[in-house]
């Protein structure tokens, strides 16, 4: 039980050779581009999605700020493809793994944080004072905003990581409550199955949301930052 | 590459050609032809309108068709399902009922709402096709609106002959009248003169006239004598006697 139970987590390999990679790069494969103005259905229903996306997303950052849009549109789709294929049955979520989150989060949070220390260092360091505190709180608040500011990336990282990974787990587990429901005590096993269903309609909404909420904070450091 | 040959002989061959090799590579550039061949698949082909038929949305339609002769596609697949159950090469497990959940959840968003999504996306189309027709159409309509301008444009120039009727007449009236305006001032300058000439000629007469006046009555005046003017007051006075009787009597009756 408890072997299985964390069995989804461990990074497939085929024949000892990592095949998450080739996990990580099937998303891509269901978006096709085309060349034609007028498409099949799938490539216009997504790129329409991708356009309202992107618009919703990056209205509010200035010209600078915009040249992140194709990394943050990149982002918000790779992370909800692959939070949607992780539901399928018997499929491994790279977001799941903290190394791939961590990877995602940091070079993401860096970036957004060096370049607002390069190019306007003042309004970077203005981030560590919020406005109007009285005068015998500044020190101790100085070094809360710096711990804040620095536990962003891992706040970022662990977010994701911990609730596609509770998420998965809460599934196996009332799946297997189900299973061992359907030997001791048959008939009251649909009630446990619309438990389940519940919760997969509300794991389809995590995994959306996750991946908004994520590109959504790397674009707030970018506005900050920018 | 020959011609880069052509190029390296020619500079061995001609030492002051060797600068020439700096534009070498440019020229090798220029002189390379791109897209000299026929090209391939002119028009394109149209894409299918509609995809493959596929059974339940994962087995094509032709897989069917390849096994009717044979055998039938739902009694082999009840059959390896059954096979797979019960040997437990599938276990159910935990995760199967997470998959069944899964895909009910999946198949019962398709069946509400596919037939929504497939509208709007095919309305998204229609969209940018009523975009581009609207564009056509409007061409086209801006260029029957400049025909329609140039025919009766052309029409009108076949009236313009009025036109220049009508002006050439106003000119001619203008003419005349400036004419008859002319002539009238001139008649009234000769006038002027000729008046001028004919007052000088009254006035002369006149003083004449009142010259000789003049002078008669000064000669008789001059002529009449002392005693004459006495006879004559005299007889004027026993004149006036009589009539002052003659009048008196009158008035009492």
């Amino acid at each position: 039980m408890n072997e299985n139970l964390f069995a989804s987590f461990i990074a497939p390999t085929i024949l000892g050779l990592p095949a998450a990679v080739l996990i990580i790069l099937l998303p891509p494969l269901l978006i096709p581009t085309s060349k034609y103005l007028i498409n099949n259905r799938l490539i216009t229903t997504q790129q329409w999605l991708i356009k309202l996306t992107s618009k919703q997303m990056m209205t509010m950052h200035n010209t600078k700020g915009r040249t992140w849009s194709l990394m943050l549109v990149s982002l918000i789709i790779f992370i909800a493809t692959t939070n949607l294929l992780g539901l399928l049955p018997y499929s491994f979520t790279p977001t799941t793994q903290l190394s791939m989150n961590l990877a995602m989060a940091i070079p993401l949070w860096a970036g957004a944080v060096i370049m607002g220390f390069r190019s306007k260092i003042k309004n970077a360091l203005a981030h560590f004072l919020p406005q109007g505190t009285p005068t015998p709180l500044i020190p101790m608040l100085v070094i809360i905003e710096t711990i804040s500011l620095l536990i962003q990336p891992m706040a970022l990282a662990v977010r994701l990581t911990a609730n596609i990974t509770a998420g998965h787990l809460l599934m196996h587990l009332i799946g297997s409550a189900t299973l061992a429901m359907s030997t001791i005590n048959l008939p009251s096993t649909p009630i446990i199955f619309t438990i389940l269903i519940l919760l997969t309609i509300l794991e389809i909404a995590v995994a959306l949301i996750q991946a908004y909420v994520f590109t959504l904070l790397v674009s707030l450091y970018l506005h900050d930052n920018t | 590459m020959l011609s880069r040959v052509v190029l390296s002989a020619a500079a061995t061959a001609a030492p002051s050609l060797k600068n020439a090799a700096f534009l070498g590579p440019g020229v090798l550039q220029a002189t390379r032809t791109f897209h000299t061949g026929q090209p391939h698949l002119v028009p394109v082909p149209p894409l299918p309108e509609y995809g493959g038929k596929v059974r339940y949305g994962l087995i094509p339609e032709e897989f069917f068709q390849f096994l009717y002769p044979k055998t039938g596609p739902y009694v082999l697949g009840t059959g390896l399902i059954l096979y797979a159950l019960s040997k437990e090469i599938y276990v159910i497990s935990a995760e199967t009922f997470t998959a069944l959940s899964v895909l009910g959840v999946m198949v019962y968003g398709i069946k509400k709402y596919g037939p929504f999504v497939a509208d709007f996306a095919d309305k998204l189309n229609e969209q940018k096709l009523a975009q581009l027709e609207e564009a056509k159409q409007a061409s086209i309509q801006h260029i029957q609106n400049a025909i329609d301008t140039e025919k009766s444009q052309q029409a009108l120039v076949q009236k313009r002959h009025y036109l220049f009727d009508v002006q050439r007449n106003n000119i001619a009236m203008a003419l005349e009248v400036t004419y008859r305006e002319r002539l009238y001032r001139v008649y009234k300058e000769v006038k002027n003169r000729l008046d001028y000439h004919i007052s000088v000629q009254n006035m002369m007469r006149r003083k004449e006239q009142e010259h000789m006046i003049n002078w008669v009555e000064k000669h008789v005046v001059q002529s009449i004598s002392t005693q004459q003017e006495k006879e004559t007051i005299a007889k004027c006075i026993a004149d006036l006697k009589l009539l002052a009787k003659k009048a008196q009597a009158q008035p009492v009756m």
